[in-house]
């Protein structure tokens, strides 16, 4: 059964529901637009829900009995094609069989992790923002997004892949068009337009890669080419330096996959659409902006353009590490020249995705892994971080920094999960985001020795403009502290419970992963180590001079 | 206010019942498993038990603000605190017992594993130039590694942080200022003990700085306790950011540690530091000076000593907790952790040729030691003063470990021992006496408030009238006796007092520091040794000078005057660390607590071999009457600077008999009468002189730093974010208006709404797939 796979009714179960829900919300009589659309709020968070037990069970290997530690490079799990009466060479799980397109689905240790991720964010920024203008629609559009996202991160067709890659725009550019701030339009189309210009980038480059993908031609398979990805690994292995034709063109190949991926982490100078997009967007559209969709770009990069092409790589290290280290400083500096907080937070993002930059430049088993778990650590702080915007705009109706003062008196909830989130992203011990970070420095003075000062001193201004905003928001101000303007009035009030319920869950996962990370790290880990001594060690030793 | 005595009373039992929890755990594990429990199996629950309680006292203080049981009962959860930190003490007293029993020491630690944090592998280049793993499946661990010196630590962190979790119930929950948020307090503190147990413990150097860094937070969260403050919001900041600088080295250091030797632990380290002799000297020096910085920073020794009295913007506790008695130790921990680096002596494998990072320890040690002590003459504030005498004397530990590190390295065994037990002892030693002293002004503070609350009848909340400073006070002997009494026991014991506590441990600091730079030949330490001799004396200076103008002479002011010593919880722990600082300091001196500290011998030797009282005497004239002629003359000018010229100075300025009536307690009833005996002495001309005010600036460290700042990070941020906006985005907006304007002059049917862009995405992904069906 092609279909018969968690991953595919992780991927397809959420986007058939969202329509549906949609649908309904759509169709409901507006005399009881209220009551249904409360119900169907509802049932759709407990269909998150219910995804979210799923992927965990499936990470519990209570599924299947599996050990995350021990799968092979280019191997996956939960794959559907693995089956011998499905063979994907034989074009067993075909799903367009003139192009070569399959409906292929794996997990692997680099994948897994950010699946988990996207089902545990989605019923968490439902959550966040319950009361939601038009709720029954939004959350339906979260619950599309859901799908898009794990369809990107599950499948191993390029084609799926892609399509999957600009499926998750669309609920996202509805979510900003509709439900965002004053200047929504601009942002959406901003975001839009952006990141898929970026996008076509990259379908060149996998266009490139397709057309040098040749495979036993099935029945119906009129180009006689595939876009597996598990196809153009072996492909790739098997080829070295002639695959795709030669390393000229796998050098191209690289530097098209690169700006598109590049665009989408995003890495400077691709970067000015995220500011726009995250002050634009509704908190729970900031939260998987910020927390899955991002990742998307690192995810890409490492599964497609690292992998398939470890010369290149070697190749473009510097450019690597100068955009890696461009992003961290410069996007730090920036930060620190802020006045709106929830830009402020969206740069510290980019900072923080120059890390994975570094991370993957070090060519370490230890500083790959390291950027992977950066991706899972700012996937749970950084949706924390945009929650705790989204509260003084929700509540405070400003993000401008030093509007207010002395927060901390009225809104003693808020001001604790600010410190929280802010605490996790400049990178405290004992959260998620110290892991990432030690474990890409040690790679990364292993590399390059004292160049790790830039990313270290980083460290500080991080946690300059980190403590400077919250000074000038939460604390000073005298005994009742200074209220912003913009609340004209109104009393201030603390965050609201399901706010607190969905904050307090990630920053509980944010301690659970800096106190225990081995959860995840290891098989992390155990990835990056199969990539490295599988593929980077021989490619390393060649290209040697 | 009976009301809180009876309840101080009724909790004795319960602490009571706390130090059973050991003995309860053997029987149970041996009842249950058949196996008895070790301590080292339950040690893990020493730190682990605080950082379980922080969220607990945090929500449901939160939750549960302002209600009475939570108020009464619970103290606002400063029972909860108590009670937990009484587990913790009670668990390193029992760890203690076990430790001395098994006969451990630093060849012998106890170990203990706890689990792998993650696992990963490395590659690298090997001779050849090929590329190879160099690691598969290496994991950082988690666990616990006790010898003397952590042990140490363990008892006085445990100790004191009980003890001033005590102190806090009298001091924080009587004050209305804090009313409903003693629970943010409780559940810091409970936090920060947890870090601080958890860095002793750590059995890493990655554990260490991580329970190091939760100090740091907590550290913030407790100077920033009174966040509606801009002084203390600002502080908090500053000791946060200053540290971090500290920290950012530390974590270089530790990275340069690990590429060295492939691992953070302890034991892997520490079992051969030279690799057999092929270690990579340059790269190893480099990596303890960067962890020195680390531990600069940490310990507020100059340059980075801004933050250290801008902390004292938290209330007192914290002063006594964080700024005295445990974090800032943290970073002479760690240097103390440097002795098997360069242990050259048959009892290590040390490296050889790192003596000069001994000597910048002992120089950034001698300068910040006197500089503090400067800048401690002219400091009004009861607790600003203390602050610069907790840098001052953090830098004699520092300067000991410096020479300890210097004779180590140059093979003299037995000197640095000396030198380094000596070290250690002091930080014993000051840690017990700096807490208590935090404890006592803080109880003067309290006093102070609650009298000018009383006498203005709470209208003068916001008049300008400041409880900490000492020009208000005077006279206070005779109105706060227990109070009196301990700050005069603190004061002598880190003035060094013959017999008292801080002496043993101060005079074998200097004795060393002179040994190695006058008779072995250290002509690099003798600035050093200068500079902690001259400070010597100026401690005498400050320390007397706290204690007259705050107990001695006629009350300066009304409030002074109608002081009194009346809130329950607060005499409890000045009383404990009185004694302990009065005969504790002896009694270990008599044991040997240096030999002990440096590894040399087993706790108690020196009374096993001769009996007690030849112990005594042997110890006495070790102390007194050194053999060699020059140690001898060292000994005696300490001596006599510390204990006559600074108080005598101090006396003729500040002193004075109390005000008709007032009659100091039985102890230290003596001190006011002697001190009107030395005449007065005019010291305006020189208050109002250019140094004085360079001093009252703090020396113009913080004007230099922050003009730095502003002339460096924050102009680059504005420039870059100009940049940003208008480069980077500006070129992206032209781009876009561009492609904006040839689409509406080419397709007029464009609507420039979002559907019309998904339309053109469908189309244009569908020609691409149709142009490569008709090429392929």
């Amino acid at each position: 059964m092609m279909f018969g796979n968690p991953l595919t009714l992780l991927t397809l179960g959420p986007i058939v529901a969202g329509f549906v829900f949609l649908f309904l919300a759509w169709a409901s009589p507006p005399s009881k637009r209220e009551e249904i659309s409360h119900y169907i709020r509802i049932l759709i968070f407990s269909f998150s829900l219910l995804l979210l037990s799923l992927s965990t069970l499936m990470f519990l290997e209570s599924y299947s009995g599996i050990s995350w530690t021990s799968i092979g490079l280019n191997n996956y799990v939960y794959d559907n094609c693995a089956n011998a009466d499905v063979a994907l060479e034989a074009g067993g799980c075909s799903l367009i069989d003139g192009f070569g397109v399959s409906w292929h689905v794996g997990v692997d240790g680099l994948s897994f992790p950010m699946v988990w991720l996207t089902t545990l964010l989605i019923p968490i920024s439902m959550l966040v923002q319950w009361d939601a203008k038009k709720g029954a629609q939004f959350h339906s559009l979260i619950l599309l997004m859901e799908g898009a996202l794990i369809g990107v991160f599950v499948s191993l067709d390029l084609f799926v892949f892609y399509t999957f890659w600009e499926l998750t725009l669309i609920p996202m550019f509805f979510l900003i068009l509709l439900w965002g701030g004053d200047d929504r339009k601009y942002a959406a189309q901003k975001f839009f337009i952006y990141t898929f210009t970026a996008s076509v980038l990259m379908l060149l480059g996998i266009l490139v890669m397709y057309y040098f993908t040749r495979v036993p031609v099935w029945e119906g398979n009129i180009t006689g080419r595939a876009f597996d990805v598990t196809l153009m690994a072996a492909s790739s292995n098997q080829l070295g330096s002639s695959f795709l034709g030669g390393f000229g063109m796998q050098k191209a190949v690289f530097l098209l996959l690169l700006v598109g991926f590049a665009a989408k982490m995003p890495s400077v100078p691709f970067h000015t659409w995220l500011p726009d997009a995250h002050v634009q967007a509704p908190t729970a559209g900031s939260m998987l902006l910020a927390g899955v969709m991002l990742k998307m770009g690192a995810y890409g990069f490492i599964r497609i353009a690292v992998e398939l092409l470890p010369a290149a790589l070697i190749y473009f290290q510097w450019l690597i590490v100068i955009l890696g280290m461009i992003s961290l400083v410069y996007g730090a500096f920036v930060c620190l020249g802020q006045t709106n907080l929830k830009r402020m937070v969206a740069y510290s993002s980019v900072s923080h995705m120059g890390l994975i930059f570094l991370g993957i430049a070090t060519m370490q088993p230890l500083g790959i892994a390291g950027a992977i778990f950066m991706m899972l650590a700012h996937g749970i702080i950084s949706p924390h971080l945009f929650a705790v915007c989204g509260a003084f705009k929700h509540h405070y109706h400003t993000l401008e920094i030093g509007s207010m003062r002395g927060m901390a008196k009225h809104s003693p909830w808020l001001s604790g999960h600010m410190m929280a989130a802010w605490m996790a992203s400049l990178g405290l011990p004992l959260m998620a985001g110290f892991v990432a970070e030690i474990a890409i420095m040690i790679a990364f003075w292993m590399a390059f020795g004292w160049l790790v000062i830039l990313p270290a001193l980083t460290l500080i201004i991080t946690a300059a403009y980190y403590l400077w905003s919250m000074q000038r928001t939460i604390f000073e101000g005298g005994e009742e502290g200074e209220l912003p303007e913009s609340l004209h009035g109104e009393d201030p009030v603390d965050i609201t419970w399901h706010e607190n319920a969905g904050m307090l869950v990630l920053a509980g996962f944010a301690v659970l992963l800096g106190v225990l990370p081995f959860i995840f790290f290891d098989m992390m880990s155990a990835y990056s180590g199969e990539f490295v001594s599988q593929v980077l060690l021989d490619v390393l030793n060649e290209v040697r001079p | 206010m009976s009301d809180t005595k009876t309840s101080e009373m009724r909790f004795l039992p319960i602490i009571g019942i706390f130090l059973l929890y050991p003995f309860l755990r053997i029987f149970l594990g041996e009842f249950m498993t058949g196996t008895p429990f070790t301590a080292l199996d339950s040690a893990f629950l020493i730190p682990l038990l605080p950082i379980a309680v922080f969220p607990v006292i945090a929500i449901v203080g939160q939750l549960s603000n302002g209600e009475g049981w939570w108020r009464d009962q619970f103290k606002e959860g400063g029972i909860i605190a108590l009670c937990t930190l009484a587990i913790s003490l009670s668990l390193t007293i029992w760890l203690a017992i076990e430790f001395f029993t098994k006969g451990a020491s630093f060849h012998e630690p106890l170990e203990w594993g706890l689990f792998n944090w993650f696992t990963f592998d490395t590659i690298g280049q090997n001779a050849a130039g090929d590329w190879v793993h160099i690691q598969i499946s290496n994991s950082i661990g988690v666990g616990i590694w006790i010898d003397n010196v952590s042990m140490m630590l363990l008892f006085v962190a445990s100790f004191l942080c009980f003890l001033i979790c005590w102190f806090s119930i009298g001091y924080m929950n009587t004050d209305p200022v804090n009313k409903d948020r003693n629970h943010r307090f409780y559940a810091e503190f409970v936090l920060f003990t947890a870090g601080m147990l958890g860095m002793v413990l750590a059995d890493s150097f990655l554990w260490l700085f991580i329970f190091w860094e939760i100090m740091g937070l907590c550290s913030y969260l407790l100077i920033g306790f009174y966040y509606e403050r801009p002084s203390a919001a600002y502080a908090a900041k500053k000791a946060f950011l200053t540290t971090r600088v500290g920290d950012v080295f530390l974590l270089i250091g530790l990275l340069m540690m690990y590429d060295i030797y492939g691992s953070l632990e302890f034991a892997v380290i520490f079992a051969d530091p030279s690799m057999g002799g092929s270690v990579d000297v340059s790269m190893l020096r480099w990596s303890l000076i960067m962890l020195f910085i680390g531990a600069v920073g940490k310990s507020a020794q100059f340059p980075l000593h801004v933050w250290l009295p801008d902390a004292m913007e938290g209330p007192t506790p914290v002063s006594a907790l964080i700024h005295a008695a445990t974090m800032v130790n943290a970073g002479l921990y760690l240097v103390a952790r440097f002795v098997p680096f360069f242990d050259v002596t048959s009892h290590g494998h040390g490296v050889e040729g790192l003596s000069d990072v001994a000597v910048l320890i002992a120089w950034i040690g001698g300068i910040t030691a006197f500089m503090a002590a400067l800048i401690a003459f002219v400091q009004n504030d009861i607790k600003k003063v203390l602050a610069y005498s907790t840098m001052s004397q953090l830098a004699y530990i520092f300067t000991g470990l410096g020479v300890a590190l210097w004779f180590y390295n140059h093979g003299e065994h037995h000197a640095a021992v000396i030198a380094f037990g000596a070290s250690m002892f002091h930080l014993f030693n000051h840690a017990m006496a700096k807490g208590m002293l935090f404890m006592a002004s803080g109880s003067v503070i309290h006093e102070m408030h609650h009298a000018h609350h009383h006498l203005a009848h709470g209208e003068g909340d916001h008049d300008d009238f400041d409880p900490q400073n000492m020009r208000n006070m005077g006279g206070l002997a005779g109105k706060m006796p227990i109070t009196a009494t301990a700050m005069a026991i603190g004061s002598a014991s880190i003035i060094g007092l013959p017999l008292i506590g801080g002496f043993w441990s101060k005079e074998g600091i200097v004795a060393e520091t002179w040994n190695a730079a006058a008779l072995h030949g250290g002509t690099e330490l003798l600035i050093p040794a200068f500079l902690i001799l001259l400070t010597a004396g100026m401690t005498g200076f400050y320390m007397t000078r706290m204690w007259m103008m705050t107990f001695a002479g006629k009350p300066k002011t009304e409030f002074a005057d109608h002081v009194e010593e009346q809130t329950p919880w607060i005499p409890t722990p000045l009383v404990t660390l009185s004694v302990i600082t009065l005969v504790g300091g002896f009694a270990l001196a008599v044991l040997g607590a240096t030999h002990w500290l440096g590894e040399a011998e087993a706790l108690g030797t020196l009374v096993h071999e001769h009996g007690i009282v030849l112990a005594i005497l042997e110890t006495l004239v070790h102390a007194f009457l050194p053999t060699d002629a020059f140690l001898f003359m060292v000994t005696w000018i300490t001596i006599t600077i510390s204990l006559i010229v600074g108080p005598a100075m101090a006396m003729r300025i500040h002193g004075g008999k109390l005000k008709d009536g007032d009659r100091a307690p039985q102890l230290i009833s003596w001190i006011p009468p002697l001190s009107s005996k030395f005449g007065r002495a005019n010291v305006d001309e020189l208050a109002n002189s250019g140094l004085a005010d360079a001093l009252h600036r703090r020396l113009y460290f913080d004007e230099i730093y922050e003009w730095a700042i502003s002339k460096t990070v924050i102009p680059l941020s504005h420039a870059l974010t100009w940049f940003d906006t208008n480069v980077i985005d500006g070129a992206i907006k032209g781009i876009e208006y561009g492609s904006q304007k040839i689409s509406r002059d080419v397709r007029k049917a464009t609507t420039g709404s979002a559907s019309d862009y998904i339309l053109v995405a469908v189309i244009g992904m569908f020609s691409i797939l149709i142009l490569l069906w008709g090429v392929i």
